[in-house]
């Protein structure tokens, strides 16, 4: 499962894993209308239910924003996709594709995360392809 | 197993206590339940697949209750589409209770006995247990929780479930309910692979009519349960109810 994590597009994904988490949580809080493609330093990458966390120190981003808090889904759902604890670590210089807070706060969603080694970790977000990408 | 006539008519020579036992053991293996100990997970096949259950009706709640159910749906509608969706039990890290638990979001598991099935979900790690042969006491007598109490019987191939005792605020897809309630549920194998869970309401205080609502699930050969925690929700409800997201160095 782990090597098609890094083979699948997000959708395919997203409807392997996503069973009905929709309806157990909203999404609402997230933009679906548009992306930021951020780049930085992982600050920390908290593996907790019901979500995990990425802090992210961001060098390369929309103006404004220096710092922000990726929210990933539960890691239950990480692991049925092939995630793992040890993904990722402190320090790793990573690109995110988020789907940033409505509110405009240094926050969003995590839809994909691509490492300095070249893989691409998808999170198994239901219903990702509702996520209009505009940042890629 | 079953014996046909030439099978007895070979039989007539043997001894009749033989008889007589290899009878019991025929009915017995014809009365054995299915096994249903594993992990399963919904199973929503495509269109005009006969394993996939009716979609689900709404609530046949008495005419006041379901006008409030219906603003409080729309209200949740309009919140989402402003982007600030209502808190719930789960920004709390409250699970869901019976019967919502039975619906996912994540695996369930069963292990089954003679006289007890237990069914966890794996988000929250929650658990139900059915104790089977048992009688159904009365709501009255039971103190409401999230599962209530669970007694079950197989008859033939399916697990007749029933259970009172549900707490009040743990509702399924927000329908109230009064003390009591009583959840009825039909568990059987529509396929070797393919379980229903078949669940009525009885609930003359609010409901018009019993409400059947009916989950299916897929075997997941070899899948384990995964422990689940709600250790650290950044989500929280500010002080309007709104689900909101604690930032780094918050």
């Amino acid at each position: 499962m782990r090597r098609i994590v890094r083979l699948l597009g997000p959708a395919v994904l997203a409807l392997a894993g996503a069973g009905n988490a929709s309806a157990h949580h909203s999404f609402a809080i997230f933009d679906h209308s548009q992306t930021y493609l951020l780049k930085g330093k992982v600050r920390s990458f908290q593996w907790t239910n019901p979500h995990g966390y990425i802090d992210l120190e961001v060098r390369e981003g929309p103006p404004g924003i220096d710092h922000y808090t990726l929210e990933l889904t539960s890691i239950n759902m990480l692991q049925r996709a092939g995630w793992k604890s040890t993904d990722v670590h402190p320090g790793d210089e990573v690109t995110a594709v988020v789907a940033p807070l409505r509110t405009g706060d240094s926050g969003g969603l995590l839809l994909e995360l691509r490492m300095q080694d070249g893989r691409k970790l998808v999170p198994p977000v239901p219903a990702a392809d509702t996520f209009k990408r505009s940042q890629q | 197993m079953s014996i046909g006539i030439h099978g007895f008519a070979r039989l007539a020579g043997a001894p009749l206590a033989a008889l007589v036992g290899l009878l019991a053991l025929g009915s017995a293996a014809a009365q054995a339940p299915p096994d249903l100990t594993g992990a399963w997970e919904r199973y929503r096949g495509p269109a005009g697949d006969p394993a996939t259950p009716p979609p689900e009706s709404k609530p046949p709640l008495r005419a006041a209750l379901l006008k409030q159910w219906e603003e409080r749906r729309a209200a949740e509608r309009e919140a989402d589409a402003r982007g600030e969706p209502i808190a719930k039990g789960y920004t709390h890290c409250i699970p869901e209770g019976f019967p919502t638990m039975m619906g996912g979001p994540f695996p369930l598991e069963i292990v089954q006995s003679r006289s007890q099935i237990n069914i966890a979900q794996e988000a929250y790690s929650q658990l139900r247990r059915i104790y089977l042969g048992k009688p159904l006491p009365k709501p009255d007598d039971v103190e409401a929780g999230f599962y209530g109490h669970s007694v079950g019987a197989w008859q033939g191939d399916t697990l007749v479930v029933d259970t009172v005792g549900i707490k009040e605020y743990v509702t399924y897809r927000d329908a109230p309910h009064s003390p009591q309630l009583r959840v009825h549920e039909r568990l059987h194998l529509v396929k070797p692979d393919i379980l229903w869970d078949e669940l009525t309401f009885e609930d003359p205080a609010v409901l018009e009519k019993p409400w059947t609502v009916t989950f299916a699930y897929r075997r997941m050969p070899n899948y384990e349960i995964i422990e689940y925690v709600c250790e650290d929700n950044r989500e929280y409800a500010d002080d309007k109810g709104v689900t909101r997201l604690r930032l780094q160095g918050q």
